[in-house]
């Protein structure tokens, strides 16, 4: 269902399984709407709520931010800890009055390459029907 | 400032030209403030385009260098390679994926082209923040200590022997052999006679390179791969403490056994008619297989599995070594009845099965029962079983041997709060990666071979311990020097308030606390870069290198301009 | 003089981590792979037990280094053909084919493949899906590059000469018909086997109805329907396209036959269990067994965990499989004498693990003996595992014997370790490695 909205999402995603992933996809020429541009961070626990926020303050729509299955992490735990923190700023998302759905947390393993596409054009297409983010429109730095 | 980035585009033949408008793209980014030069290749990863990317680079005085083409996991290591050949530091350039995230994926030339642009301006905005970044070089000793001096521990020796470095053998017995050499005799198709490791033994105590040190504890560790610093003792007696310093440190300090007193002994009375495999082996070694009355037993029940279903795991060594039993009790007396009592039975090596198929040949019994119980009665033992469809069978037997589980060795907990090394939920040490490093810990340049991490046969364990040496022969070579991951956290005092969140993330231990001045410090000797505590600092205080806040926050303000 | 360079036979986990290891050390490795792709068996895998990691996530690395590696010459569709010498001199005969497509101009772009006219079964796929006769085993294999199969093409087997259908989509030089079948002479110090195994033929066991009752799949064919790069994308279908309701994993397929336990199968039937839960929350998922091989600390908890989730683990004295109805009857005597019969949607049989096809004339060209069963053989007292008779000739892996992943990588860490010091110019002579 297309509103017409063009939304701006940022991905993070990490370089072992996502990136992989996110490279398969391509390789595999899945069809992805042109809404979602890749940040490379090498595990997914580089990720904070310090960037993420700022990040939609700087006018994102929609953050995604993708690692390696629980497990699968190239550095054993980094995965459990964006886990964690991003459990945390769905909370915090909440009380700044900012959808919560913006923010999505995906496993996506190297060899999920149609997923990956899945992915990101299901959440692009949730932004877009979410319109912009409040945060974009209210606050101007 | 004063930068002079180059751009390439690559076309990669027509995979790109066909869905981006590069010349286009060419325009666009040309006129970036900072951007010298902007130019497209047909192929930039042939022989040719790294050629021209060289001469390029050195031709218009590059200060940095943004490669739009394929993914990083493809050609990231070419181009830093160019750049390096160019007189240009790697990680001043930026590899800008416009074919697999871009090209390929987005059906729309315009579209495609408004998103490879997109990256194209990150890439450069992102690049003017890169820091010049050297590899490092760090002595390191090539030296290993090997704690534990039973099948382990010795074998880890022997493939480090002549290698050029010392090894030091810690031991706190007085003897070497652990466990092993407490044994009658091993499996037939695991080694024919305990006299081999004799012989082991004694190679290791010839070796000029092996100081062989009985008697000890290893009581203190600090440092990390190639840089360690051990204190050892002797057992008891602190005031001959002696330092090691050592690039590596092997563990082999072996398991325990549970205890089987809850079987064996009634009011502190303990029953020479039930013994645990370690009573029996001595039995063996000693040739005094008997019975309370002094006699050889006329019927032996071997119980497998005594704390299987309680720890929640199989020993792997049971099964192997009751029939090892069951056949020296037929050898010694063909009319000896035997019969063994077990839940599975595990026969996993390739002539487990072939060597159980003999035992059933010569008339041993096996049963399968789940838990049996065991009572003691007038000078026999009973065993009760069940026989299936819960009905169930009991038996008197002369002579109840048990087999214990496997448990994690006496030193375990204390060596691992020593190195700082994670146990799993079984108490045995922790793997690094169970899968694709079973003898190496998160500890860089600590192993652990043998029962130590884990219920392990002999050969199994002499492998693993083969595979410890193996490790430290190919990163510990004497002469060369260490050269650890570049691109690492790096923790800037100013900012640091001391809590020690990072601490607590770092999966490598790789960051300590200096108390003097109340600040965490990164050892980029084993620091892997991850950024875990760069995430989790609340002041922001540590800087990832290569992945800096600044180099990613331009990253994003492009993306969302 | 030694020379300090090696030889390894086989690109999977166990001829990966030796070559990694060895490169790291200095040392030029040579990894001839009989395949087109490296990665061996596990990257058929979606996911490996016990944490139901991904396959393919864990082992992408691995493949990326040895192919950016300098000091790591692979020789992909290569076999070798002749040894001579000893250990610190080995020239070792390679046979080449050619693979018609220049590993350096092509980008993987993958324009060949669509105008090919030949599509034949894929033997990675295990025959689920088709490659045509340019093309490359799966989505993600490494080198991204295809290769040409003389055998099928038409104009290799002479039935259309002058096709040149994928040379003319390729914009990169890269497809090369006049490519010739090479022999190359390599000198090292040392060989290391790792071919890995071979599975059971389950045509070869009547008594499981496979290859002529539908829905009843050997492992392999399931780990490709299981993985998300596979024939099907990982979804689980049927031969009539339905979803399975109730699924019977018959482990020890094979095991009476060849006289072992292949020390895996036990665990990977409950990974497929895990997963065949994980996707039919309410399927009827019941695995038939013997005995429950699962030793060390994490495997017997990984048994549990399937029991825990609701699925049923019946031992069998006698098992067989009958078609019934469209579905697979599996007809079970248990070991408490009862008998009981599973009509199942799918069956999924667990075969045994045994040696490679080529094992024998390997072991011939080695010089090197086979185990009873088939298997290279280790030296006598088995007390080095990894060194066979014959000094400076090496052995890990399934190739030496059934085992998991961990213990493959531990074999080939320390069959590279003993390569190290076998070749290490400042050994001192006191060592006596025999014995």
């Amino acid at each position: 269902m297309d509103n017409g909205y063009r939304p701006s999402i940022v991905g993070f995603l990490c370089n072992w399984c996502s990136y992989a992933g996110a490279d398969l996809a391509g390789a595999g020429r899945s069809e992805i709407k042109p809404y979602l541009s890749v940040i490379r961070v090498m595990c997914s626990s580089r990720i904070n709520a310090n960037l993420i926020l700022t990040t939609y303050l700087w006018g994102a729509d929609g953050v995604l931010v993708a690692g390696c299955h629980p497990g699968d992490c190239h550095y054993e735990k980094g995965n459990y800890y964006a886990r964690r923190r991003f459990a945390l700023l769905k909370k915090i998302m909440e009380t700044l009055k900012l959808e919560p759905e913006r923010l999505q947390l995906s496993w996506i393993s190297a060899s999920e390459g149609k997923r990956y596409a899945e992915v990101v054009n299901t959440f692009a297409e949730t932004i877009q029907h979410m319109g912009p983010s409040p945060f974009r429109t209210h606050i101007k730095l | 400032m004063n930068e002079k980035i180059g751009v390439y585009v690559c076309e990669c033949g027509p995979n790109i030209p066909d869905r981006i408008d590069i010349d286009k793209v060419l325009a666009e980014v040309s006129v970036i403030d900072g951007v010298k030069t902007a130019k497209k290749f047909g192929l930039l990863c042939s022989p040719d385009g790294k050629n021209f990317l060289e001469e390029d680079i050195k031709k218009e005085e590059l200060t940095h260098a943004v490669i739009a083409a394929c993914s990083p996991r493809d050609h990231e290591q070419t181009f830093m390679t160019v750049a390096v050949k160019a007189g240009l530091n790697p990680y001043l350039t930026q590899l800008v994926n416009i074919r697999e995230q871009c090209a390929w994926i987005y059906s729309d030339k315009q579209e495609a082209t408004r998103m490879a642009i997109k990256s194209i301006r990150a890439g450069i905005s992102r690049v003017k923040h890169h820091l010049s970044l050297t590899k490092k070089e760090l002595e390191m000793n090539p030296d290993v200590l090997v704690i534990g001096g039973g099948v382990a521990g010795v074998e880890a020796c022997l493939s480090l022997a002549g290698t050029g470095r010392r090894i030091y053998l810690v031991e706190k017995a007085e003897e070497l052999g652990g466990t092993v050499s407490k044994l009658g005799a091993l499996i037939p198709h695991q080694g024919t006679a305990v006299d081999l490791f004799g012989e082991k033994i004694d190679r290791v105590r010839a070796q000029d390179d092996i100081e062989v040190i009985t008697g000890h504890d290893v009581t203190s560790a600090r440092g990390f791969l190639g840089n360690f610093e051990i204190e050892i003792e002797p057992q008891g007696d602190s005031s001959e403490i002696r330092n090691l310093q050592v690039g590596a440190v092997v563990i082999a300090t072996g398991f325990g056994l549970l205890s089987s007193e809850h079987l064996d002994t009634n009011n502190g009375e303990k029953n020479p008619n039930i013994v645990s495999a370690l009573e029996f082996e001595s039995m063996l070694a000693q040739n005094a297989v008997v019975g309370k009355d002094g006699k050889p037993p006329r019927s032996v029940a071997l119980i497998h599995c005594v704390g299987r279903a309680e720890l929640g795991y199989c020993s792997k060594v049971c099964c192997l070594y009751m029939i090892k039993y069951a056949h020296h009790l037929k050898s010694m007396d063909a009319s000896t009845k035997v019969t063994s009592f077990y839940t599975d039975l595990c026969l996993p090596d390739k002539s487990d099965q072939a060597y159980y198929d003999e035992a059933v040949k010569q008339g041993i019994r096996f049963l399968r029962s789940d838990a049996p119980s065991i009572q003691s009665a007038e000078g026999q033992v009973t065993v009760e079983y069940s026989t299936g469809g819960g009905k169930s069978a009991s038996e008197k037997f002369d002579l109840v041997v048990l087999a214990p589980a496997m448990v994690p060795g006496e030193d375990t907990a204390r060596l691992a709060d020593m190195f700082n090394l994670p146990l799993d939920d079984t108490g045995f040490f922790k793997e690094i990666h169970m899968m694709l490093d079973p003898v190496a810990t998160p500890i860089e340049g600590v192993f652990v071979t043998g029962c130590a991490m884990g219920p392990r046969n002999i050969p199994e364990t002499i492998t693993q311990s083969q595979a410890a040496a193996g490790k430290i022969l190919g990163s510990l070579i004497p002469g060369r020097k260490l050269e650890p991951e570049v691109k690492v956290s790096e923790v800037r005092a100013d900012f640091c308030t001391g809590c020690q969140t990072c601490l607590t993330v770092c999966f490598y231990a790789a960051i300590s606390f200096d108390e003097s001045r109340g600040i965490s410090v990164v050892n980029e000797a084993i620091c892997r870069g991850c950024g875990s505590c760069v995430g989790s600092c609340p002041s922001g205080a540590i800087r990832a290198k290569h992945f800096t806040y600044p180099q990613i926050y331009r990253e994003v303000l492009e993306i969302l301009s | 003089m030694k020379n300090p360079n090696v030889l390894v036979i086989g690109s999977g986990v166990a001829g990966m981590e030796a070559s990694l290891l060895l490169a790291e050390a200095g040392r030029e490795v040579h990894l001839i792979e009989k395949d087109s792709l490296i990665g061996g068996q596990t990257i058929k895998f979606e996911e490996v037990y016990p944490n139901m990691e991904c396959a393919t996530c864990m082992v992408a690395p691995r493949q990326q280094e040895i192919l950016q590696k300098d000091t790591i010459r692979l020789h992909l569709l290569s076999e070798i053909k002749e040894v001579k010498g000893s250990a610190g001199d080995f020239t070792v005969t390679v046979k080449k084919r050619a693979r018609y497509v220049n590993l350096v101009n092509c980008i993987g772009c993958g324009a060949c493949y669509e105008p090919c006219p030949v599509s034949l079964p894929n033997l990675f796929e295990e025959s689920l899906g088709e490659i045509k006769a340019v093309g490359v085993a799966c989505p993600g294999a490494l080198p991204n590059v295809p290769f040409i199969d003389p055998e099928h093409c038409l104009r290799f087997n002479g039935k259309k000469k002058d096709c040149q259908a994928c040379q003319d989509a390729c914009m990169f030089d890269a497809i090369d018909y006049t490519e010739q079948d090479q022999t190359l002479e390599l000198k090292v110090g040392a060989i290391l086997v790792a071919t890995g195994f071979d599975m059971y033929d389950l045509n070869q066991l009547p008594q499981y109805g496979y290859g002529k009752i539908p829905n009843v799949l050997s492992a392999m064919e399931f780990e490709r329907l299981f993985a998300a790069n596979g024939p099907t994308q990982g979804e689980i279908k049927m031969k009539d396209g339905g979803t399975p309701n109730s699924i019977g994993i018959v482990h020890c397929a094979g095991r009476n036959e060849c006289g072992y336990c292949s020390a895996v199968c036990c665990m990977y039937s409950t990974k497929f269990g895990y997963f065949l839960k994980h996707k039919f929350h309410d399927a009827d998922v019941r695995s038939f067994h013997t005995d429950l091989c699962v030793p060390g600390k994490a495997n017997q908890k990984f048994i549990q965990g399937a029991i825990d989730s609701g699925i049923r683990f019946i031992r069998f004295a006698d098992i067989s499989i009958e078609g019934k109805n469209g579905k697979s009857a599996i007809h079970c005597t248990r070991d408490d004498g009862g008998k009981e019969t599973f009509e199942a949607d799918m069956v999924i049989l667990s075969p045994a693990m045994i040696p490679r096809k080529d094992t024998a004339t390997l072991a011939e060209i080695l010089g090197i003996h086979r185990d009873k069963l088939g298997f290279l053989a280790s030296r006598a007292e088995n007390l080095s595992p990894v060194e066979t008779e014959k000094e400076g000739i090496f052995v890990t892996g399934c190739a030496e014997g059934p085992k998991d992943i961990p213990e493959s990588i531990a074999q080939a860490q320390a069959a590279a370790g003993r390569i190290l010091a076998l070749l290490d110019e400042s050994r001192s002579a006191v060592q006596n490695d025999q014995g």
